[in-house]
C-alpha cells in the first residue's frame, strides 16, 4: 500500500522525478567511467614503466636487491629460466648481470652500471630495443659492442663508432678491463637510466667480469599485471623446492620500484579528493530536489495528516520515494557508465599530442579504461549512501508539520 | 673587608695563572705531532711491497702490491701477484690519480665521484690513498688526551676539517706514540659516527726503523670485513727520481 503510494507519487510528477534521477545517474556514470579510467591508466603507465627496465618480477640472490655486491649471484640461471618457462602467467624472461664500473672515453671518465644483456630475450621483455636512437641495437652475434643511454653518451662526448673503456672488479675480485665500441644510443625518457647504464652482450660481460656463468637477475614479465603475485607465489614455490645453492628472492614491481606505487598511491588521494567534491555537489543538487518536492507538496501532506495520517507513515512514503528514485538513477548510471567504459575498454582513448612522445618511448599509444566490479561498485556505492543519508533530511522534515499550516501553506 | 677582596682576587690570580702555566707545559702541539708521524711513517722516500688481503665473511682474496712513495704527494702502486692482474697500476700526484689496465692498455684518471669509492674492492678507498697526506693541511689538530703505554706515552690527537677543506671526513682522531708511530686512526662522519678504524699492529724493525708491519682497515658496523696490509719487505731511500711518478711511467712495465 505505501510501496504504491509512493510509486504513484513518483510519477504524479514525471519532470522532476526523471531531472533527480538524472542527476544521480550523471553522478554514478562519471564516478563507473573516472574510476574505470583511473585505474586502467595505471595499468598503462605500470606497464610502460616496469617495460622500459624492470619487469613485472625478478628473481635475484637474496639480499642482491640491498647490497648490490657482484658475489650475490643466480649461479645457475638455466635451472631460473625453466622454473620461469614453465610457469604459465610468466609470457617472457631474460637474464641480466650488472657490475658498478668505470666506463672511460678519450677524455672523460664516470662510474656506471654496466649490464650484461640477452640482446634476444630482453627485447621480449623490456622496451630497450625500441627507444635505440642513434646507431643500431645489439644482436646476438655482438661480442665487444655497447648500447648506451643519451645523456652518458653527451656526458662522455661519444657517438656510434667510438670506443669506451670499461674498469671494474669481476665476480673473484680480479680487475675486469675492457674495449668496447659504442653501437647504438638509447633514450628511455628516464634521466636517471640514460644517464647511469652501459648494455654490453651477456656472453661477453660474463667473461670480462669472470661470471663463471652466473646472472644477478632473471627478468620476467607476465601476460598481465594482475597475473603477477600468483606468478611471484609460483615461482617462490617453484624455487624454495628445488632449494640449493645460494637462496633466491622473487620480488615484484612493487618491491622493485617502489617510487611507482606510491606515484599512484599519491595520484588515487587527488583522485579521492575530486571525487569527494563532485559527490558534495550531487548531494547538494539531490537534496535542493528532494526539499523543493516537500515544500511544492506541503499542501498534499497537510491533506493526508488531516485525513490521519501518522508522520510516521508519511516519512515512510517520502523514503521509499527516494529510495527508489536512487536506486534507479544508480542503476542507470551503473549502466550508462558501464557501457560507455566498455566500449573504450575496446577501442581505447587516444590522448591528443601524445601519440608521438609515446611511440618515441616505446609506450601503447591509447590508453585503455578497465572496468571493473571495484571501480564500478565504488562510485555507485558511495553515491547511494550519499543520496539516501540527504534523502533522508527531509523526510524526517516531514514530521514538523503542522497539518493546519501545511494546508493553508501553497 | 678589602683586605679579604684583595686576598681572594690574589688567590683567583695566582691559580689562573698556575693552571694556565699548567697547560702550556701540558699542551704538545697537535699539528707538529701528526707532522712528524706522516713524516716517520713515508720517510722522504720509500720503496715497499706489501701483501694486500682483504678479508669477507665468505671470501677472502690476496695480492701483492709493489709501492715507491716519494716526499708527501707522490705514490705509485702496482699489482705484481696474483698472475691474473698483474701490472694493474696506480699513480697519484698531488690530489689527481690515475689507474691503468695492461689488458686495455689505458690509462684512465679517476673522477672526482669516484675518489671515496673502494681502491680494488678492498676498505682502503681511493680517497684514502690520494689524500692520506691532506690531513696536514686540511685539518685543525688538537691534542685531546696522552696516557702511558708500555712505558711510552700515547697521544690521542683530533683532527676536524677546516672550514671548506674538501675532505669527506666530519672528524678523525689519531693515536701516536711519543717516537711517532701512528697507531690508530679513526674515522667519523658528520654526524660523528664512527665509520671505520685503521690499526698498526706488529711494531718491529722494518726498513731500519720501527714501523707497525700490518695496517688493518676495519669497518664499524661489520667485524668480520676488514682489509689488512701487510709490509713484507720496507726500504726507507734518501730520494727516488721524480719521472717515476708519471703518467707514462705508470705504463710502463718496466719501470724500475
Amino acid at each position: 500500500m505505501d510501496l504504491k503510494l509512493a510509486w504513484r507519487n513518483i510519477w504524479r510528477n514525471p519532470r522532476r522525478s526523471v531531472l533527480t534521477m538524472a542527476a544521480i545517474a550523471f553522478a554514478t556514470l562519471l564516478l563507473v567511467f573516472m574510476l574505470s579510467w583511473q585505474f586502467g591508466s595505471y595499468a598503462t603507465m605500470i606497464n610502460a614503466s616496469v617495460k622500459i627496465h624492470t619487469g613485472h618480477l625478478q628473481v635475484q640472490a637474496d639480499g642482491y636487491r640491498d647490497d648490490r655486491d657482484i658475489r650475490k649471484v643466480v649461479a645457475d640461471p638455466d635451472a631460473v629460466g625453466r622454473i620461469l618457462g614453465g610457469t604459465p602467467p610468466v609470457s617472457a624472461y631474460t637474464f641480466r648481470a650488472e657490475a658498478f664500473s668505470l666506463v672511460s672515453s678519450k677524455d672523460r671518465t664516470y662510474g656506471v652500471l654496466v649490464t650484461g644483456i640477452d640482446p634476444e630475450k630482453e627485447a621480449a621483455v623490456s622496451t630497450l630495443a625500441d627507444t635505440v636512437r642513434e646507431g643500431e641495437y645489439l644482436s646476438a652475434a655482438d661480442t665487444d659492442r655497447a648500447l648506451i643511454g643519451t645523456l652518458l653518451a653527451e656526458n662522455l662526448q661519444v657517438a656510434p663508432g667510438d670506443e669506451l673503456v670499461l674498469l671494474g672488479q669481476g665476480r673473484d675480485g680480479s680487475i675486469a678491463a675492457t674495449v668496447l665500441v659504442v653501437k647504438g644510443v638509447f633514450s628511455s625518457g628516464q634521466d636517471e637510466f640514460d644517464r647511469s647504464v652501459v648494455h654490453m652482450p651477456l656472453d661477453f660481460f660474463q667473461e670480462t667480469y669472470s661470471m663463471r656463468g652466473a646472472v644477478h637477475a632473471a627478468v620476467a614479465v607476465c601476460k598481465d599485471l594482475e597475473a603477477m603475485p600468483e606468478a611471484k607465489r609460483e615461482i617462490s614455490r617453484k624455487l624454495a623446492e628445488q632449494g640449493r645453492g645460494r637462496p633466491l628472492a622473487v620480488f615484484g614491481w612493487k618491491e622493485l620500484v617502489p617510487g611507482l606505487l606510491q606515484a599512484i598511491k599519491m595520484d588515487l588521494i587527488i583522485g579521492f579528493i575530486f571525487y569527494l567534491i563532485l559527490i558534495v555537489v550531487v548531494a547538494f543538487s539531490i537534496l535542493n530536489t528532494f526539499l523543493m518536492a516537500i515544500f511544492e507538496r506541503k499542501r498534499e501532506f497537510g491533506v493526508m495528516m488531516a485525513l490521519g495520517t501518522t508522520p510516521a507513515r508519511l516519512t515512510r512514503v517520502l523514503v521509499y520515494e527516494s529510495t527508489a528514485m536512487t536506486m534507479l538513477g544508480c542503476a542507470a548510471g551503473i549502466l550508462a557508465g558501464a557501457i560507455l567504459t566498455a566500449y573504450f575498454q575496446a577501442n581505447g582513448i587516444v590522448v591528443p599530442g601524445a601519440e608521438e612522445i609515446a611511440r618515441e618511448f616505446g609506450l601503447p599509444e591509447r590508453i585503455y579504461p578497465r572496468l571493473s566490479l571495484l571501480s564500478v561498485s565504488i562510485g555507485a556505492g558511495i553515491v547511494l549512501l550519499i543520496t539516501l543519508v540527504t534523502a533522508a533530511y527531509p523526510a524526517l522534515r516531514v514530521r514538523r508539520l503542522k497539518p493546519l499550516d501545511a494546508l493553508r501553506a501553497g | 673587608m678589602m683586605k679579604l677582596f684583595k686576598a681572594t682576587t690574589a688567590a683567583i690570580l695566582a691559580l689562573a695563572f698556575a693552571s694556565g702555566i699548567a697547560k702550556a707545559q701540558d699542551s704538545v702541539d697537535g699539528l707538529a705531532l701528526v707532522d712528524a708521524a706522516v713524516k716517520y711513517y713515508r720517510g722522504q722516500a720509500s720503496v715497499a711491497t706489501v701483501r694486500m688481503i682483504v678479508h669477507r665473511s665468505d671470501w677472502e682474496r690476496e695480492m701483492t702490491i709493489k709501492a715507491w712513495t716519494l716526499g708527501k704527494k707522490y705514490s705509485l702502486f702496482y699489482i705484481t701477484d696474483p698472475p691474473k692482474d698483474e701490472g694493474n697500476g696506480t699513480l697519484k700526484r698531488e690530489t689527481d690519480m690515475w689507474t691503468y689496465n695492461p689488458k686495455v692498455n689505458r690509462v684512465i684518471k679517476l673522477p672526482p665521484s669516484m675518489m671515496s669509492q673502494a681502491w680494488m674492492g678492498s676498505d682502503f678507498s681511493n680517497n684514502d690513498l690520494a689524500k692520506s697526506d691532506s690531513i696536514i693541511d686540511d685539518y685543525v689538530h688538537e691534542v685531546e688526551a696522552e696516557k702511558t703505554v708500555d712505558g711510552k706515552t700515547v697521544y690521542t690527537v683530533l683532527s676536524m676539517p677546516k672550514p671548506k677543506a674538501p675532505v669527506i671526513w666530519g672528524m678523525q682522531k689519531l693515536y701516536i706514540r711519543e717516537d711517532h708511530i701512528l697507531l690508530r686512526q679513526e674515522f667519523y662522519d658528520e654526524e660523528m659516527a664512527l665509520v671505520k678504524t685503521m690499526t698498526g699492529e706488529q711494531i718491529e724493525t722494518l726498513g731500519g726503523k720501527l714501523f707497525p708491519r700490518i695496517w688493518r682497515m676495519q669497518k664499524a658496523d661489520a667485524e668480520n670485513e676488514y682489509t689488512l696490509l701487510d709490509y713484507r719487505e720496507l726500504e726507507f731511500k734518501e730520494s727516488l727520481p721524480e719521472r717515476l711518478f708519471t703518467v707514462s711511467s705508470l705504463q710502463n712495465p718496466k719501470r724500475m
